[in-house]
């Protein structure tokens, strides 16, 4: 019995739809992980998230016939999104603000602000249901089935994702190269690590926060988009359910960088993936409370959090002894 | 020399104007003004509104001339409301209007608002506390839900005992749960540096699914949407003045925040919290166990964040009801923040805060306004008070006021 639960939750269906749960995940995620590598976290990456999936909704909705309806939603998102980490930003590093708060502030006002106006338009404040709103287009890619053996794997993985997962997996090589390949990466890297060293070299280290916040206001609303014209069909109140602050915790979990954090975000979308998976099965012919299942990604990201540190310390502990062993360090501890 | 004391005239006339609105509302009631005092509701809405009163002195008190920027920065927040409102409104004037004014319109209005203050009040304490040690712990929400779970399974399977004791049972079970719920942060942020603002948000969502799990469990098997059984009448707090959910929990609220303020105030543990705030390192080197009291702070918030649970299920609802706290969490930030972190402080703002929420509610229903709108302007109400906008004005006039001098000294 045991196998034949394991066998209907692990097969191609189950992958992806792995990958459809990362996409809103994996991106917020670099967002946060840009912002925490400018020593300026965005904590505001959820509101910013529902902005931008209200405004992709609404955008598509009356420019629909005009054929790039999605994409001008898409880039209304994303100027939203990025409206809203300057206000950020603005707030932190010009009235020295405190960043918790502010970001809290800045969800609070994505939150809030996304019911104020939907209800404004459509007369109904739970969903944009009313909106006849846009998707963003699948990628088909039929010639995955040609390949011998693993064809149809391959396809039913890959083969019908939405351009928002391509456009996730393709932030991840953009981050990673932006950050260690480009002169821009480097800086904003310096400002994170020392901001009086990176200053004392002639970093404008302000200019580069801005810059950090404003692309991760980009990846959140880039997230947010796929939430309403994706990975659901519409804009619902409070949708995005806390992704914005796993997104926090991934970038810790992933070591600070680009490939690990896209590890610990396929990580909780393996978890979400299983709790939406279980939440169809029974046990004993009595259906299992969802709230078991629904809480297994937020227990996971506690335990992760927990591992990681843990994880941190030994390797300090292994440091030290090393030292102690050679007498010498082998090599100066250096990141 | 009026205009020497500007706030405390202001204040004192804001807090004239309520006590004569409280008393209006009231009048629609009595035949006479000379029959006024013969409703049996009369002496307590009396006694609530110099409570109000007295809580605003108390804030006047506390910050001196601080008032002054606190009330302009609402003001000002209010005014960008308004701003929005003016865009999206067909009628903002009569939105705006109803915002401001509707708590004061009807007794059950305003009656919805003290109720409200008093759960404001005791979030606003337990966010204060942690914010004490710049803790960003958002652990209330998941704190009042099992809070509120403890008190009502107390509520509901305890029979038999002397008056009064099955409420201070529940009372203390509620306090538990949050205790617990917050020491596991706590532990956590101390013991293994994980961060508190992520993992609180993560157990909120934990506690609020261990709610609903055990509300299925209990629901009584006619019950058509997933409520609990109505809590019997020796378990739930006494409600005093008709047509609102006044109680004596009140009396409960008050203690409330004396306790916090001797806590917070006149303790070591206290002390070590403040002194955490300040400066963590100078509070190690000065020989605090720092872990310890951030696990303990944490744990401390949640008995407070507990209370709550147990004011909303013994007071509002007197039985259990799918998301019994809706985000109160979050409305503590604001509240904390406009007290800046200052417990006695806190009442005033839990009752601006909530008249603004009970105002909202009412335009909501009178004009084609959101109730959101008031979450809108509480975003930005925090944002301008961390961002010192107003602190930053007066440092601008007083710098051209000092220069001005100079220059008059110079060509003198």
């Amino acid at each position: 019995m045991i196998d034949n639960i394991l066998g209907s939750i692990f097969n191609a269906l189950f992958l992806a739809s792995i990958l459809r749960v990362v996409t809103p995940i994996l991106l917020p995620s670099l967002g946060a992980l840009i912002s925490d590598r400018a020593g300026v976290i965005n904590i505001g990456l959820e509101g910013i998230m529902l902005a931008a999936a209200f405004t992709g909704v609404v955008i598509s909705a009356y420019t629909r016939t005009s054929g790039i309806g999605a994409w001008l939603g898409l880039i209304g998102g994303v100027i939203v999104g990025i409206a809203l980490a300057l206000v950020l930003a603005f707030f932190h590093l010009r009235f020295k603000g405190d960043l918790v708060l502010g970001g809290l502030a800045i969800n609070i006002l994505g939150s809030a602000g996304t019911v104020a106006i939907m209800s404004e338009l459509t007369g109904d404040q739970a969903s944009t249901t009313k909106l006849a709103s846009l998707q963003m287009p699948i990628v088909d890619l039929p010639f995955l089935r040609a390949i011998p053996g693993i064809g149809e794997f391959l396809y039913t993985v890959f083969g019908s994702q939405n351009v928002m997962m391509w456009i996730a997996l393709l932030s991840v090589a953009l981050m990673w190269f932006f950050l260690y390949r480009t002169p821009l990466g480097r800086h904003i890297r310096a400002v994170g690590e020392n901001p009086d060293a990176a200053a004392s070299v002639g970093i404008d280290v302000v200019r580069m926060r801005y810059l950090a916040l404003a692309i991760s206001g980009v990846l959140a609303a880039l997230g947010g988009i796929y939430m309403s014209m994706g990975y659901l069909g519409n804009f619902t109140r409070d949708m995005t359910a806390g992704r914005g602050f796993i997104a926090l915790a991934t970038p810790a979990i992933g070591n600070n960088t680009p490939l690990g954090t896209a590890l610990a975000a396929l990580f909780f979308a393996f978890a979400q993936a299983l709790s939406i998976r279980l939440g169809t099965l029974s046990l004993n012919n009595k259906p299992l409370p969802s709230e078991y299942v629904q809480m297994i990604p937020y227990v996971a990201t506690i335990l992760a959090l927990v591992v990681n540190t843990l994880r941190k310390r030994r390797a300090i502990a292994a440091r030290a002894r090393q030292y102690q062993e050679h007498q010498q360090p082998s090599g100066a501890p250096s990141r | 020399m009026l205009f020497k004391r500007p706030v405390p005239i202001a204040l004192g006339s804001i807090f004239i104007l309520i006590l004569a609105f409280g008393l209006t509302a009231l009048i629609s009631h009595a035949p006479t003004v000379a029959a006024l005092t013969t409703l049996p509701t009369f002496w307590g809405v009396l006694g609530v509104n110099l409570l109000v009163g007295g809580s605003l002195i108390l804030f006047v008190i506390e910050n001196g001339r601080g008032t002054l920027r606190i009330v302009l920065t609402v003001a000002l927040a209010l005014l960008i409301g308004f701003v929005i409102t003016l865009l999206i409104s067909h009628d903002p004037v009569k939105a705006y209007t109803a915002l401001l004014t509707g708590p004061l319109t009807r007794i059950n209005r305003w009656g919805f608002w003290i109720e409200d203050a008093l759960s404001l009040t005791l979030v606003g304490l337990a966010i204060a506390i942690v914010f004490r040690a710049r803790l960003f712990s958002l652990g209330a929400e998941g704190q009042i839900y099992l809070g509120a779970l403890a008190a009502g399974l107390v509520a509901l399977n305890i029979h038999g005992l002397p008056a009064g004791l099955t409420i201070l049972l529940a009372i203390a079970a509620a306090c538990l749960a949050g205790f617990l719920w917050g020491l596991l942060p706590g532990a956590l942020r101390a013991y293994l540096d994980a961060n508190e603002l992520v993992s609180t948000l993560m157990l909120n969502e934990i506690a609020v699914r261990i709610y609903s799990l055990v509300l299925n469990a209990i629901r009584p098997p006619d019950a058509g949407f997933t409520v609990s059984a109505t809590f019997p009448p020796e378990s739930v707090f006494p409600r005093f003045i008709n047509g609102t959910k006044i109680s004596t929990a009140i009396g409960f609220v008050i203690v409330a925040v004396f306790l916090s303020w001797l806590l917070i105030q006149r303790t070591p543990f206290g002390f070590a919290i403040r002194m955490i705030g300040a400066n963590p390192n100078f509070a190690r080197y000065g020989g605090i166990n720092t872990r310890r009291t951030i696990m303990l702070t944490m744990a401390v918030s949640g008995i407070v964040a507990g209370l709550v649970g147990a004011y909303l299920a013994l007071s509002i609802q007197q039985k259990l009801i799918v998301g019994i706290s809706s985000g109160l969490a979050f409305e503590g930030i604001v509240v904390a923040l406009l007290a800046r972190n200052n417990v006695l402080a806190v009442p005033a703002m839990a009752l601006l805060y909530a008249y603004l929420r009970s105002g909202a509610q009412i335009m909501q229903l009178e004009s084609d306004v959101n109730f959101e709108i008031v979450r809108v302007i509480q975003a930005i109400i925090i944002l301008l008070v961390t961002a010192e906008f107003g602190l930053e004005l007066v440092r601008l006039r007083r710098n051209r006021a000092a220069r001005l001098n100079a220059e008059s000294g110079a060509t003198a």
